[in-house]
Formats: C-alpha cells, structure tokens, sequence
C-alpha cells in the first residue's frame, strides 16, 4: 500500500542523492538535539526565583574617603535620611547582594558534640539589621526577625544570631528544625550564632555556584569606609531616587562617593549574560539548521522531480492517483528521515557524551534526541509536499512526448 | 583558460539563480556561524603577551594546609610576596593588586570619582610593555621606600588636564596627596592576562600607585581574596601576616635556564618556609608559568566558547553536505551539456577545472555574504548583550579566513559533484538529445 518496495528500488538506483541527505538528517539531529537540551538547560537555571522583590530592591556603594568621618553613626543617619525619601519603602546596609557575582560566602560548623562537628555547604553571607528581611522581600516562613536591640555594629565576629535560608537549612540539619540550633563561625564551640528564623527563598551572589540557595544573615551591620546598600522603593522611583539619595547624603557630609545604583533585576540581566548570550546563539543556529535543511530537502525533491517526470508521467498513465505521487515522495522522505533520524539520535548521545566528559554540561536527555526527530519529520513534510503537489499535476502525456 | 571558465560559471549560476542563490545561502550562513564564533574564540584566546610570553612567569605557591585546597591557588599571600620580593634572580618582578580610592583634583568643585586602581612595582611598566606619553614610572627606589607618587593613562590626563603633560601635578587619593610622575598611552591588553582573577575581559586601571604604600596607606582589596584557614582578619595588620591570598605575583626571567634557576630559588624558598612552619601540605610546592599557560591554567576561555566553535564547525559541515547534494543535483542536470563539450574534445581535466572554478565562484560568494552575516550576527549581540567592545569586533584576520574557510569548504564539496560529471560517458547524453 506504501510501495516501500518499489521506493527502495528507486533509492538503491541512485544512492549519492539520498547518502547525502541521510549525512545532513545525521547531522542536523545531533546539532540540534545537544543544542537545543543546552538551551533549555540555560533557559531553566537563568528562570531560578532569587527569593527577593528584584524589580523594587536596588542597591548602591558608598565610599567614605575621608579618615575623620565617624563611620558608624554616619551610617545610622544615612541608612535613617534614605528610610524617609518618598518612595522609599525599606533600607539596609549589606554586605553582599543577591545575584551581584560578588560578596562573601563561608562555611559553618554544626553538631551537638566535637566528635560529630561537620562543616556544613558553603553559603552567601548577609550582614544586615532588622530591616534586612523587607527591604530584600523575602519570606519569612519559620522562627522570628532580630529585634533593634539584637543588631550590633563592628565586625563580622561579632554575630551570634542568624536566618537562613530553607535550602541551607535542610542541607545542615536534614528534617531536624533549625530554628534553635546553634551553629559556628570558627571551629566547634567558637564563636557560636543561634538561628532563630528561617527564611522561604535567598539566593546568594554566584549564580554558577552549586550553593546559590544557600543564605544566611546575620545580625551586624558591618562598618567600614567601603559599604553597599540596600534600598526597596516602589517601581519605577529609581531613577528619581538616583540624583536624591547622593544629594541627601551629600548634604550630610560631601566626602563620599555614591555610585552604582541597579536593581536587582538589572543584576540579574548581567550575571546571567551568559547564559542567555549562549541560548541565543543556539537557538539562531538551531532555526538556521533547520531552515538550511528543509530547503536543501525541498531542493532535493524540486530536482529528483524533474529528473522522474517521466517515471511519473508512466505511473500517472498507469492509473497511479495524485495523492500516489505525492505519498510517493513522502514515504521516500520519511525512510530517509527515520533512518537518519535514528542513526542521528545515536550519534546525538555519543556527541552528548563527549561534550559531558570534556565539559561540565549534564547527561542529554532522551527526549531531546526524540523530540528533533518528530520536530524533522514535520517539517520536511512541508518541505516535500509544496514541490511533490508540482509533480502530481504532471500530465501522463508528457512521459510519451519524449520517448 | 581561468576567465573563460569564471565566465562559464557566471553564465550558469545565472541560469539557476534560484539553485543557486540556496547554494550561496547555505555555504554563508554557515560561515557566518562559524566565523562569529570563531571571532569571539579568537579574540578571548589570543595571547596578548606576543614574544614576551615566553619571559614572563606567573608564580604560584601551595602554601595552603594538608586538607585545603586541592590545586595551586592563582594568588600568594602578602607575606611571600614580600619575601619573593627580595630574590634577586628574576631581571623583573612585581607584586600588585586592584584597590578602589576616591579621587580628587585641586579644583574643589571637582566632584570625587571612586576609580579602581592598581597597586604595583616600578617594575610593572616595563615588564608588561606600558607604553608612556609622558614621564615614566617611578624610581625604583620608591618600591622600597614609599613616596606618594602616581601614574594615570591618558583617558584620565584628558579627564582631569584636557591632554597636557601633567607630569608634576598633585592628584588627590583618599585626600592624600599624590605626584603624577608618569602618563602612560592608551594601553589595554585583551585578556587581561596579569590578572585575570576578577574575569580576563575588562579594562585595565586608569591609575596605578606603588606596591609600597599598601602597608601604610592599607588599600583594600577589590580582587578576590581567598582563605583557607579560618583565622581572625579584622584590621589590616592581621590580613598582611594572614594565610589569605590576595596579590598577584609576576616576575620576568630572560632565558629558559634563568626560569629554572628561579624555580629552584622558589623551592628552596618554600623548604626553608616549611621549617619555620608553613606550607604544611605534603604537597607544598611553587609553581612558575609563563603567559600562555597562565591563559589556559586560568581557563580564559569559557567552555561555552570551545562548545560553540565545536558546534558551528558541524553546522558548517552540514552547510557543505546541503551544498554537495545541490551541486549533484545542478550538475548532473547539465549532463547532456558537458556530453556534447566532451564529444568537441574538452578533456575531462578541462572539464573538472571549470566546474570547480564555478564552485569556487559560489564559495567566494558565499564567504563574502558569510562575512556579513558574521558582521551582522556581532553586532548585534554586542548591541543587545552589552559586550565588550573587544570581543564583538570582527577581527581582521576574518576577511581573510572567511572566504578562504568557504572556498577552500566549497571545493571539498565541489570535488565530487564534478568528478562524476567529467567521468560520464558522453556518448549516453548525447544519444537522449
């Protein structure tokens, strides 16, 4: 009913043709399989949530170059006079910010006795005071905020309660609940900080670290001449806010420079650049890919056309239906596509396979080989039908005009 | 006879142009592809040192414990930069490191600018090829005894003095007062390959001041700064005698023996730490390479780079497969043609060459197009991605490799079409006519 027979007959006839377009079939599956599993790959790790409000929160340096200024009460009034500009809903000193690609990150120790004292992941470290939690936005889902009175200022030592992420969480107490547990900045016993919150959702600065989820805040606001600020205002006040928190602060003390304001969403943009640059890339070369193909399939059946007119003419003398030419050449195309399909599939694995040992790039996905073969056979269906319905309306008696 | 067959080709293209036309789409695109990534591959592993790669050595110290880091860290800790310092082997050397100052000028209503600044030797200008406008880099002797002096590059001279020589002047740092001893050119190596450990592709700094000063002036770090140990650092004193890593370190040998010989400086450096208790490691060792290897041991290249390149060389390859299948295809149609030149006495040699002239003619053409595309492509992704400048121009040696890439690809493809044209018999086309 097919007449796969008498197809394989004419494709043994003459092998170059057919070869060549079972090489491109081969090809074109393997590219567009490993590319387009590295796009959705990438597409899923810039679509990670930070956990924070990132179209309202921004932040900005502030970099006191003047030795007499009092660093600590400077920065109580500053933090203050943002608090009160309009728009401004939250502000906070920082040590980091989410998705920036630069800040601190360390290591804890946990357990209930020296002996059973591991290191813990590593996570981002925030210092911040209480109104670190709403100026980021992020959710508090167990255990409490600091109180005022909890906040000390000086150095990272000096921190003895914290708020963790849920990630860091279940990676250093597993189902235990973490709120009361103490964990420890120096070795077993030194320098410990009690958890007394856990936060839903904070990513840290890396975003191709394999502990981006892991966060913890502690209860300091760090004083040095070189500090980052966290300011949440309501869309769109940022470019306002720009020129009147530097004349604010600078109506406080001229010697600071104040610079750098993004969101964190603008943070986002470019610490994903990457990434996104590179599914770009792909994916023009996966439309591109296919388009070539299909034309130079269409190309293919446009001159295997005029080379059987009169083989077609015969046939259509014979009896042989419109739709029997034209289901001719779909069959012909659809043995060269699965074939090559298959074949393709297989090389798409071990291509896959080369890229994962040689790069860090994670296993192919079956499905990925399978779907480009269904997406193929779509689409070289169009490319074959458009010139096969030419060849149908060739009149039988052109095959006898020639002979 | 090399006019005729152009003129033979161009009279067939013009026959086919849709056939055609898919032929040079095909080939170009894929050079487009293959040359925007090739471009960017190019740009990001090109090795900015040139001759002097050879001679200047990165050095690295596993000064680290026994269950820390399990590979050379790409930086040193003050204290053995101050010690490397004193070995006499190298001509050149430098410790430095990038730190963040205000500056300000004489003119008070100047508002102050926070630029990054690198923190380096006397050394440094020479080793790295500075080029200088005005002046040049301070005495020597300031590494050792440290003056408040700076060098600036030329965008900042034109900045701060529109463009005069401003060698002598005061610039002010932090409030501190600083003379302008050198203004060097327009110089910016691409990568940065001295210190590629905050990314290789950036500009260098527009200010650099001496290595000597960071213990009394304790310039921050705006680099990276890696601890293994866990130990108190909450004043500047405590980070100069730290396990941490933070500063750079190059030095600059003039010959294969004297790097040996300054390897050997550095082993016995790191015995005669190990007797006074650090480097505890088991592993503990120094390490010197010179620019090339620095590039690679730093993976200056991204993976997703050599991936592309990798990928676009099989989209190329797919190209000339579709190119191969419509050259058959255009060719065999003309059988009966080339029986009938055959039968009048074109040899078959004749008879290749023409068909490859007209197949060099499609590359060539493709190439050129390829080349926009590739143009086109860059543009475009600096445009939207907001890239550096240096890694999205089309590099100059493209407009040579684009049309050879394609030529030379359209021949390979070009081969058999034409041997199976000039190899049929002239007699079975010539019967059909």
């Amino acid at each position: 009913m097919l007449q796969i027979k008498p197809i394989l007959s004419t494709l043994m006839r003459n092998k170059s043709g057919p070869i060549l377009l079972l090489i491109q079939i081969i090809l074109s599956v393997a590219i567009v399989a490993n590319a387009s599993f590295i796009i959705s790959e990438r597409i899923a790790l810039m679509d990670r949530d930070s956990g924070t409000a990132e179209e309202e929160v921004f932040n900005f340096r502030l970099y006191s170059f003047d030795s007499s200024i009092e660093l600590e009460s400077q920065l109580q009034r500053d933090i203050r006079t943002i608090r009160d500009l309009p728009g401004v809903m939250d502000a906070s000193a920082t040590s980091m910010v989410p998705l920036s690609g630069g800040g601190w990150s360390s290591g804890y120790t946990v357990g209930n006795t020296e002996e059973t004292a591991k290191d813990t992941e590593s996570a981002a470290v925030y210092y911040g005071d209480e109104h670190m939690l709403n100026t980021l936005g992020v959710d508090l889902i167990e255990g409490r905020n600091f109180y005022e009175e909890e906040v000390l200022t000086g150095s990272p030592d000096l921190a003895t309660h914290g708020i963790v992420s849920k990630a860091f969480a279940k990676a250093s107490w597993g189902d235990e609940p973490a709120i009361g547990q103490i964990m420890y900045a120096g070795d077993f016993g030194d320098k410990p900080i009690q958890i007394i919150g856990v936060v839903d959702k904070l990513q840290g600065a890396w975003v191709n670290s394999s502990y981006l989820d892991n966060s913890v805040i502690l209860n300091i606001n760090l004083v040095n001449v070189f500090t980052k600020v966290l300011v949440r205002a309501e869309v769109g006040t940022l470019a306002q806010l720009k020129e009147a928190i530097p004349a604010a602060l600078h109506k406080d003390n001229r010697n600071r420079v104040i610079e750098g304001f993004t969101l964190i969403s603008e943070h986002r943009k470019r610490v994903y650049r990457n990434h996104e640059l590179m599914a770009t890339v792909l994916s023009m070369m996966v439309v591109l890919l296919l388009l070539i193909t299909s034309l130079g399939l269409a190309g293919m059946v446009m001159f295997n056309i005029e080379r059987r007119t009169k083989q077609i003419g015969t046939r259509r003398a014979l009896g042989a239906k419109k739709r029997d030419i034209i289901s001719f050449f779909l069959v012909e195309n659809y043995i060269i596509c699965l074939v090559g399909g298959v074949i393709g599939g297989l090389v798409a694995v071990q291509l896959g396979q080369q890229l994962m040992s040689v790069y860090s790039l994670p296993k192919l996905e079956p499905i990925y080989p399978i779907m480009t073969i269904m997406g193929l056979l779509l689409l070289t269906t169009v490319a074959v039908i458009l010139p096969a319905r030419k060849a149908a309306k060739i009149s039988p008696a052109i095959a006898t005009r020639s002979v | 006879m090399f006019f005729y067959y152009l003129d033979l080709a161009w009279r067939s293209i013009k026959k086919t142009p849709l056939l055609s036309l898919l032929m040079v789409l095909a080939i170009s695109i894929g050079i487009g592809i293959t040359i925007t990534t090739l471009n960017v591959y190019q740009l990001m592993s090109e090795n900015p040192a040139g001759d002097r790669s050879d001679k200047l050595h990165g050095v690295q110290l596993w000064s680290q414990g026994k269950d820390a880091w399990k590979e050379f860290n790409g930086q040193v800790t003050y204290q053995d930069a101050y010690n490397l310092r004193k070995s006499d082997v190298p001509v050149r050397q430098t410790a430095m490191f990038v730190t963040g100052l205000a500056l300000q000028t004489e003119d008070p209503d100047f508002s102050p600018l926070l630029e990054s600044v690198r923190v380096t030797d006397s050394d440094f200008f020479e080793m790295f090829s500075v080029p200088f406008l005005y002046g040049k880099a301070w005495d020597k002797g300031v590494d050792t005894e440290a003056m408040y002096q700076v060098v600036i590059n030329e965008d900042l001279n034109k900045q701060l003095f529109s463009g005069e020589n401003s060698i002598g002047k005061t610039l002010y740092l932090d409030r501190k007062p600083y003379q302008i001893v050198g203004v060097t050119k327009a110089w910016s190596p691409s990568p940065l390959y001295y210190d590629v450990t905050t990314g290789a592709f950036k500009d260098s700094a527009k200010l650099f001041v001496p290595f000597s000063l960071a213990p009394i002036e304790e310039y921050q770090s705006w680099g990276n700064n890696q601890s293994w140990k866990r130990e108190p650092i909450n004043n500047y004193s405590q980070r100069l005698s730290s396990e941490m890593h933070w500063i750079q370190y190059w030095v600059e040998v003039q010959d294969d023996k004297q790097r040996d010989e300054y390897a050997e400086w550095l082993t016995r450096y790191v015995e005669q730490q190990q007797l006074i208790g650090r480097f505890e490691s088991p592993e503990a060792a120094a390490k010197v390479s010179n620019v090339e290897q620095w590039l690679k041991i730093n993976e200056v290249v991204p993976e997703d780079n050599k991936i592309l390149v990798g990928l676009s060389v099989l989209f190329l390859l797919v190209c000339l497969v579709n190119m191969l299948g419509l050259l058959l295809a255009k060719f065999l149609k003309r059988a009966p043609e080339v029986g009938v030149r055959r039968a009048i006495g074109a040899s078959r040699a004749q008879i290749f060459s023409q068909h490859m002239v007209e197949v060099g003619l499609i590359g060539f053409g493709g190439g050129l197009l390829g080349l926009l595309w590739a143009w086109g492509s860059l543009s475009m992704l600096s445009a939207h991605f907001d890239l550096e400048a240096a890694l999205t121009q089309l590099d100059l040696t493209m407009w040579i490799v684009a049309p050879s890439i394609a030529i030379f690809a359209a021949l390979i493809a070009g081969v058999y079409p034409a041997w199976r044209i000039c190899s049929t018999n002239p007699s079975a086309h010539l019967k059909s006519q």
